[in-house]
């Protein structure tokens, strides 16, 4: 690729709450935007572009609300895109971000993704206001059903994966999440919702927004001579593929497997396992770990759920899995993406306050959206060239 | 110095073809099935197949399809096996095009598909589109965008630049039929509106091949090369605007360097006939300016297609023997965001 | 000739306000307009953050008002639905006095000859304020506010919600192949279309083949079997929400029909309780009679008419736990 170099110098994110009842739609976005603004030192000025990322608008019931917040977002008069990829939006919404820069467009551009769904009901959205609706989890159920046969992983590790996110969150100022006293006990005993998955290993919903700066290499270098080392980007991609077809396999989908072997080209990464430090994946239902585990690579198919039995995958293992407490904790469904991406950058810019993985160099950041169709992800690096 | 791609012009990327489905006032095809035929269209004079796309974007609005995650439906049409690098703005797929410009440029890949969709008979614009307003002060109040529309109209007729019979030749002239007179003799329908000066309910979809140069020239003879491409937006309310002034056009003209050289043919995505008087006015079109020779948004408003079609009548012209044109593609009220896109025969 | 579905898409939306507008909804409930200084400008509607810049404004209201002059205007013959008055009325840009922003809401004005711009306007309130835009519910001309029906005067604690439902009908096409397996289905026929290029056959009207992206027609029909194998499944405790119909775990089967590789998702199941499900369950379609309800498509497996559901019928379960990889 002839892209230049982009690197993300300011990260920020709303507090996350069931419902944010204490902020209008323009002030849920701002409170990150400014979050973001002032952690990349500049104001809405240094602004090119701004790219929205969001979840369909039946959540909210305000369609196309970049229209509505275009001066929220101080984006008068500069260009205003809006992505919409299903779940993987604010994934994707990064990567539109960066490409911007990447081929020279612009210099310095904002990404923002949000979700304020306690304004509407989030199992009526994904219905389409039916009856019956699945809910999130009624799609993915079978699906982790498939895996566990596959994998021959002992029932237990759907619970982990629940204990450590949350464990993980209560060192993450912003989750929204905060179960002081979450076990094993207590995630087993909670409500099935959609048989395997209990209430306690699912997502929440929640109110929350999240706001990246990206700039160019010069921009990076400053914010690096200023002491504050930039997440630069070594390799993004998107993947696509069709709900249903005779012979799909959604428990290890293609697009995935796809998605990973290109950022991992793009990013010089020939041994995912050793050389990624830290990774924010997608999981809104526990039993997702082991699944994008295998899926990216970090273990071998029907393995997953070894590292997160042997403890590979806590705050204090060899590869630190949703450092900041994850989808499980926090899930404002637009920015659900974004927080991943941006929490990956921000481990390799030893930004992540107490949640920080220790020495994190490579991190990668990834989402996923609808049955399991969408795929983004990105690598970041403490450098450009971290395998020398 | 900013580069030239900085400047909004740049890679060498190419418009080779493209397709739309009959716009129709109302079909009996779904999105989907719009969404199908259309793309095959725009692939089978170039041998191209869905395998040799690299990269898709889709514009469309759950909103006006009336069904959340409605793009992912739409999928279905792109033969995403094995999996595409796809992408889909809920924007005008003349956005949709955008995104694609921008990652074509990326380098490591050549050829990309975008669509725009929508099945605007399926909805009542009129309840629909309140939606996307304000949503303290103006949605619930029901404002309507033919409201909206109507008080821009006032605005431009005070400032000059039209009048209700400039604005009814604007409607003869897209239409191909119609005597100014008559058509000034029937009632207002949201004064100074008449019947005429709106869009038509159209259904439809267009999908576009794009391919970076090299590829491009083994393609087609004679590529429409997006030479400039630029996007920007205003503040939402129209009681904060002026609205006899569109001054996001004007500057994602100028970023799109309408001013490097003269143009023949300006396809302006104009819903209304005084869009198009003040589109033109704002843009500094000469009379040496073939403006709208497809019909343009009056004839035809599929919307969420509407621009990406203008952007292909003005590829045509390119392609069929002309030298440089520009395509304008709008959303929100009041012509709150506007594109420009311009094409010319050389890189 | 297509089928037409109407389906009619409403939810109560609840917004929070945030502090400005939330000032300004609460003001209207106490008759009174605020708007929000920006500079030397005073914006009316009041906004968080200065609409030109973003930069944050401070919270320092004006009343406005409450009467204004009428800046611009149009005239609606055939009001929506959506719109604050049922008769013909026109909706205006007013610049309230002290404002330097017009706020654009309706005119009773009875006619389109009685609004010019510069007339004079005032608010007509609601007797029973809410704290929404449409407190007021119009503007009427002349200098004199007036209040329609009982005043009930402001509400007690300050104003920090808003209703708004949203209620749009949308009418989308039913595709030719989903009106012809809710046909066949009348007459017990399960009907597949096989894919001529990668020979893959879809069920439940799906009329298309998203590998190649190629419309199946009546041409590429195949009679499927109505016995099938549970392969996996999904167990639903339902939340509420408005349009819920469920108040039972309730269960969505993958049923692998005989002979073939289609699997039926998110399959109905008929006197199967939630905890007796189980992959390599034997199960059979259940018809609906001719006057019974059709299931006419739309949820996520497919429209699959007078097939109901599934039945266990009896058999032995088939022993093959990797059937649960049967998913699609």
């Amino acid at each position: 690729m002839s892209t230049r170099p982009c690197a993300v110098v300011g990260v920020g994110q709303t507090h996350h709450k069931s419902r944010r009842l204490d902020v209008s739609f323009g002030g849920l976005v701002r409170e990150a935007v400014f979050r973001a603004l002032d952690d990349a030192r500049m104001t809405m000025a240094d602004i090119d572009a701004v790219i929205l990322g969001k979840a369909p608008d039946l959540f909210e019931g305000v369609m196309k609300p970049e229209l509505y917040l275009s001066d929220a977002l101080g984006a008068v008069g500069k260009p205003m895109f809006r992505v919409h990829t299903a779940g993987s939006v604010g994934g994707t919404t990064a990567i539109v971000a960066a490409s911007h820069i990447q081929v020279g467009k612009h210099r310095t551009v904002l990404a923002v993704a949000f979700e304020k769904q306690s304004e509407g009901n989030a199992q009526f959205a994904l219905g389409s206001g039916r009856g019956a609706s699945l809910g999130a989890g009624g799609a993915f159920a079978p699906f982790i059903r498939a895996y566990i046969h596959r994998s021959r992983a002992p029932e237990h590790i759907g619970w982990k994966v629940a204990v450590k996110d949350r464990l993980n969150a209560l060192k993450n100022p912003y989750a929204h999440l905060r179960i002081e006293d979450i076990s094993i006990e207590k995630v087993k005993a909670s409500p099935m919702m959609w048989e395997p998955i209990r209430f306690l290993e699912s997502c929440p919903s929640s109110d929350g927004a999240c706001a990246m700066v990206l700039t160019d290499e010069q921009g990076g270098d400053a914010a690096a001579a200023d002491g504050r080392p930039p997440a630069w980007i070594l390799g993004a991609s998107s993947r696509s593929e069709p709900a249903s077809f005779p012979g799909r396999d959604p428990v290890r989908p293609a697009a995935a497997l796809q998605c990973a072997a290109d950022v991992y080209n793009q990013a010089g990464i020939t041994d995912p396992r050793r050389q990624i430090d830290t990774a924010e994946l997608y999981v809104p239902f526990s039993w997702h770990e082991p699944i994008w585990l295998e899926a990216f690579g970090l273990a071998d198919e029907g393995d997953g759920w070894k590292l997160v039995e042997d403890g590979t995958t806590e705050l204090g293992g060899s590869l630190p899995i949703n450092a900041s407490g994850g989808v499980l904790s926090s899930n404002p469904i637009g920015a659900s993406g974004l927080l991943r991406f941006a929490e990956a950058a921000n481990q390799v810019r030893g930004a992540a306050g107490e949640h920080q993985v220790d020495g994190a160099k490579v991190a990668i950041g990834m989402a996923y959206g609808a049955n399991s169709q969408y795929f983004s992800t990105w690598a970041v690096g403490r450098s450009l060239q971290p395998f020398g | 110095m900013p580069s030239r791609s900085e400047m909004g012009r740049g890679g060498d990327i190419a418009i080779v073809g493209w397709a739309q489905t009959p716009m129709e006032r109302h079909t009996e095809k779904s999105e989907t099935q719009l969404l199908m035929d259309v793309i095959s269209a725009a692939l089978a004079p170039l041998g191209l197949t869905r395998a040799d796309i690299d990269f898709t974007c889709l514009g469309s609005c759950d909103y006006i399809t009336g069904q959340a995650f409605s793009f992912v439906s739409n999928l279905d049409a792109i033969g995403a096996w094995p999996p595409k690098r796809d992408s889909h703005v809920e924007m005008d797929g003349a956005w949709a095009l955008y995104e694609a410009w921008l990652r074509l440029q990326e380098g490591d890949i050549e050829i990309a598909v975008v669509t725009g969709s929508g099945r605007s008979s399926t909805g009542d614009p009129s309840l629909i589109y309140p939606m996307e307003m304000d949503p303290y002060f103006l949605a619930p109040l029901g404002a309507d965008p033919l409201t909206f529309a109507a008080l821009q109209a006032r605005a431009v007729i005070a400032s000059g630049i039209a009048d209700e019979r400039s604005m009814a030749e604007v409607a003869i002239r897209s239409r191909s039929r119609g005597d100014v007179d008559a058509l000034l003799a029937e009632d207002y329908i949201r004064e100074p509106l008449r019947r005429h000066d709106v869009p038509p309910i159209t259904d439809g979809a267009a999908a576009m091949v794009v391919a970076t140069g090299d590829r491009a020239r083994r393609l087609v003879e004679r590529p429409a090369y997006i030479t400039g491409f630029d996007h920007r937006t205003e503040c939402h309310n129209p009681s904060f605007r002026a609205l006899d002034d569109s001054p996001s056009t004007r500057l994602a003209a100028e970023a799109a360097g309408l001013g490097d050289g003269p143009i023949e043919v300006a396809e302006l995505q104009a819903a209304f006939t005084h869009e198009e008087l003040l589109l033109a006015d704002v843009l500094d079109l000469g009379d040496d300016v073939s403006v709208n020779p497809s019909g343009g948004a009056l004839r035809a408003n599929p919307i969420m297609a509407t621009g990406l079609c203008r952007i292909g009548h003005a590829a045509d012209h390119v392609m069929s023997g002309g030298h440089r044109a520009l395509a304008h593609s709008t959303s929100g009220p009041c012509l709150q965001q506007n594109l420009v896109c311009i094409v010319a025969d050389t890189p | 000739m297509t089928r037409f579905v109407a389906s009619t898409i409403t939810f109560p939306y609840k917004r929070s306000l945030g502090p400005v507008v939330g000032a300004f909804m609460s003001a209207l409930t106490e008759r009174r307009i605020l708007g929000i200084r920006n500079g030397a400008a005073v914006l009316v509607p009041p906004m968080e953050w200065d609409p030109t810049t973003g930069a944050e404004l401070a919270h320092d209201f004006v009343e406005v008002g409450p009467a204004g002059t009428i800046k611009s205007w149009t005239w609606v013959p055939f009001p929506s639905e959506q719109h604050p008055l049922a008769h013909p009325f026109a909706f205006a840009l007013i610049l309230l006095d002290g404002s330097t922003t017009p706020l654009l809401h309706a005119v009773d004005a009875g006619s389109p000859n009685a609004m010019v711009e510069g007339a004079r306007v005032a608010p007509r309130w609601r007797g029973t304020r809410l704290g929404r835009i449409d407190d007021i519910v119009c503007f009427i001309p002349g200098e004199t506010p007036e209040t329609e029906g009982d005043d009930t005067g402001p509400t007690e604690e300050p104003v920090t919600r808003m209703d708004y439902l949203a209620s749009i009908t949308y009418r989308n096409p039913v595709p030719d192949a989903t009106d012809r397996a809710i046909e066949a289905s009348k007459d017990q026929c399960l009907l597949g279309l096989r894919c001529p290029t990668c020979k893959r056959v879809y069920a439940g009207g799906r009329g298309y083949c998203p590998i190649d992206a190629l419309e199946l027609g009546p041409d590429c029909e195949v009679e499927l079997p109505h016995v099938g194998t549970i392969t996996n499944f999904c167990i639903v405790t339902p939340v509420q929400y408005p349009g819920q119909t469920e108040t039972e775990p309730f269960v969505r089967a993958f049923v692998l029909l005989d002979g073939t590789d289609v699997i039926i998702p998110y399959a109905v199941v008929i006197d199967l309780p939630a905890d007796e499900v189980r992959v390599g369950q034997r199960v059979a379609g259940v018809w609906a009679s001719p006057a019974e309800e059709m299931d006419e498509g739309g949820g996520m497996g497919g429209a699959w008419g007078a097939l109901t559901g599934w039945i266990p019928n009896g058999e032995p379960d088939v022993d093959d736990p990797d059937l649960v990889n049967r998913i699609f």
